[in-house]
């Protein structure tokens, strides 16, 4: 393209710091519309802004609440990134979410013994439900070439329906007054700060695994290559599809291991709306990480801060919704910043 | 008989919501862009509609609105998709989060709310007397006459009998090709993902003044996604996609009967009916019709921005 004795051209891969900068650029752009909206509907931007940064950083129980809620956009994040290194698209992770809480309530619920057991059968139950939900859309995509994204994305549906039907049905708290959650879990995840339990280290520590791994492991390069050329990586004897499955089902796991430290750590039991949009806000976590495990753990804190923005507006008359529509602009801002910055502008030598 | 014809009645009346949008996202997907924000998309028109209504007490001009709506927010992902050439699947997910949250948002003042005006149902003289399908399909409001017989017939023909539709398939194919022999790609690709929108958002529509009809926070219920699958599960064809969004009608109105006459399944396993189904038939195809599969594929530069000066 020409413009005058500017050319814009397109070079083959794009720059990193062009790209990280269309992220902030994004972000300012999405918080300047939804101030201006904030202001058209008889609000002041800066008192309510101020409000915010208040009651998130102004006291340790704000910060506890934003380490609370970065756990699972960390996980969920990371389940979606790491899909990403193989080419894959993974936006079940919602119902994955679910599904490792319906499996890790099942355990909490009725298997008998100590803490400790129960705790450890939670963890494998929550890793494994999440596991079998992403598991038909993983043999569709690797035996059938089947897409991910819609079979991954309709399976969230059925969860959401799944814990709905047994936290209001058969595992109903029949004792209180609460006639749509679980009874209290026996085994729950230990705090070590406030209201911050282990969830916190355990999912930064994790996606610092999955880095290393991505990074230093044989498996970590195959996977790398696979996402980046399948065909080449199929020609020189990479075995593409046990990757795809092996990857997959990682996501997956993943995905519903925060679904456990949810119930586990935070809610304690199970019922319906558990996840605030986790699984959809964590493909937003590893869009503005670029799928990066490590970069998904900052991604994701300032996910949660926007989403526990959301959360300390909703008594100044704004919803969980308004969140999710931002992170939507925000989204498509920086689709379009990705591609602008794949573009070069060069001088025309006469 | 009389179960038979409650069965096609709300099976028509259900399957209206996804042949409408499936239509939509065919016409988008034909000229090789794959919209997945029909979700968002359909959230904006069904808030569009009941909000129109409210203001003016007519379903006709509810449903104009979330046409418009829906083509101003297509006009917008089209924009980025087709000459910005932005991520199609970024921004399309984008699409579905702005709209789910946006309708969400607007929708809160008329939660819960029946529409004061719907469409109501016109009885076609002569057609509606024929046993069963008279008073299933021949009873219904306007909106399932234009959407089960007038949409699909001429954009099926317009897709396969016309050169416009020629050029808009070679859009679809090969846009390098098109483009050398002439055709628009970009204005081609830019026009139907409008249309396409539109059509979506007017599913939205058709959702809370034909269907429910009221509108609630997640009314729409991953029908846009259902939507997004019938299209390839129609082989992305016009007359197809109507007939895969009625056969999931039945599927939605078998989940109704079952309710209502008390089977001994929970509901919440009705209602994951439509979602299983949709899984089901976009894998079972592939594995169970190999002959079939390049008659039924993907247009070849789906999803794929086309660059003029690289090729």
């Amino acid at each position: 393209m020409q413009l005058g004795s500017l050319r814009l051209q397109r070079l083959p891969s794009a720059h990193p710091g062009i790209a990280f900068a269309a992220r902030a650029a994004a972000i300012l752009i999405a918080l300047l519309v939804a101030g201006v909206g904030v202001a058209i509907s008889g609000m002041n931007p800066f008192e309510l802004g101020g409000r915010v940064i208040s009651a998130s950083f102004g006291s340790s129980f704000g910060i506890e609440d934003l380490c609370v809620l970065v756990i699972p956009l960390i996980l969920t994040g990371l389940a979606v990134a790491v899909g990403q290194q193989i080419g894959i698209w993974n936006i079940g992770a919602e119902g994955q979410f679910y599904a490792g809480a319906f499996a890790a309530s099942a355990v909490g619920l009725f298997v008998p013994g100590p803490q400790w057991m129960v705790l450890i059968l939670m963890f494998g139950a929550g890793f494994v439900g999440g596991m079998v939900w992403i598991l038909v859309p993983t043999l569709a995509r690797a035996y059938a070439n089947v897409n991910e994204l819609i079979t991954t994305l309709l399976l969230n549906f059925v969860a959401t329906l799944l814990v709905y039907y047994v936290s209001t049905g058969p595992w109903r708290d029949r004792s209180g007054m609460a006639n749509s959650a679980t009874p209290p879990l026996s085994a729950e995840v230990p705090s070590f700060w406030g209201i911050v339990h282990w969830g916190f280290p355990i999912a930064i520590g994790l996606a610092i695994l999955v880095a290393a791994a991505l990074a230093y492991s044989r498996w970590g390069y195959e996977v790398r290559l696979v996402g980046s050329n399948p065909s080449a990586a199929r020609y020189v004897g990479i075995p593409v599809r046990k990757h795809l499955i092996t990857v997959m089902l990682l996501s997956g796991g993943i995905a519903g291991l925060a679904g456990m430290l949810e119930i586990a750590g935070t809610v304690h039991r199970l019922q319906g709306g558990i996840s605030n949009s986790f699984g959809y806000l964590g493909i937003m976590v590893a869009v503005l990480a670029r799928g990066s495990p490590i970069g998904v753990i900052f991604s994701g804190a300032l996910m949660a801060f926007i989403l526990n923005s959301g959360i300390i507006l909703q008594t100044q008359g704004l919803t969980t919704s308004v969140v999710l529509a931002i992170t939507g602009f925000i989204l498509f801002l920086t689709a379009i910043g990705d591609e602008l910055s794949y573009y070069r502008v060069t001088r025309e030598r006469a | 008989m009389d179960v038979l014809t409650g069965l096609l009645t709300t099976a028509f009346l259900a399957g209206g919501v996804l042949a409408l949008a499936a239509l939509g996202e065919v016409l988008a997907e034909r000229v090789g862009v794959v919209n997945l924000g029909v979700e968002g998309l359909m959230a904006l028109g069904a808030v569009t509609g009941i909000a129109t209504v409210t203001a003016v007490p007519s379903p006709m001009l509810g449903f104009l609105a979330a046409l418009a709506v829906g083509a101003l927010f297509g006009m917008v992902f089209a924009l980025a998709t087709v000459f910005l050439r932005a991520n199609q699947v970024l921004c399309g997910l984008a699409l579905t989060l702005t709209g789910t949250g946006l309708a969400a948002t607007i929708g809160r003042n008329y939660s819960g709310m029946p529409a004061p005006v719907t469409f109501e149902p016109v009885q076609v003289p002569l057609l509606s007397s024929i046993p069963i399908i008279g008073p299933a399909f021949f009873s219904q409001n306007i909106l399932v006459y234009l959407i089960y017989l007038v949409l699909p017939i001429f954009f099926s023909y317009l897709m396969f009998s016309t050169r416009h539709g020629l050029n808009m398939r070679a859009v679809g194919e090969n846009p390098a090709a098109a483009d050398a022999a002439g055709i628009p790609v970009n204005l081609f690709r830019f026009s139907y993902v409008t249309i396409g929108s539109a059509l979506g958002a007017g599913a939205g529509a058709y959702l809370t003044l034909a269907f429910v009809p009221s509108w609630s926070d997640g009314v729409v219920a991953g029908r846009g996604w259902i939507a997004v699958a019938l299209v390839i599960f129609a082989g992305y064809r016009p007359i197809m996609a109507t007939l895969s969004g009625l056969l999931f009608g039945l599927i939605t109105a078998l989940g109704f009967i079952g309710q209502a006459r008390g089977w001994p399944v929970a509901p919440a396993f009705l209602s994951m009916l439509p979602y299983l189904g949709t899984v089901a038939f976009i894998i079972v195809p592939v594995l169970a019709w190999q002959k079939m599969r390049r008659a039924m594929a993907a247009p070849a530069a789906l999803a794929q921005p086309y660059f003029r000066d690289m090729r």
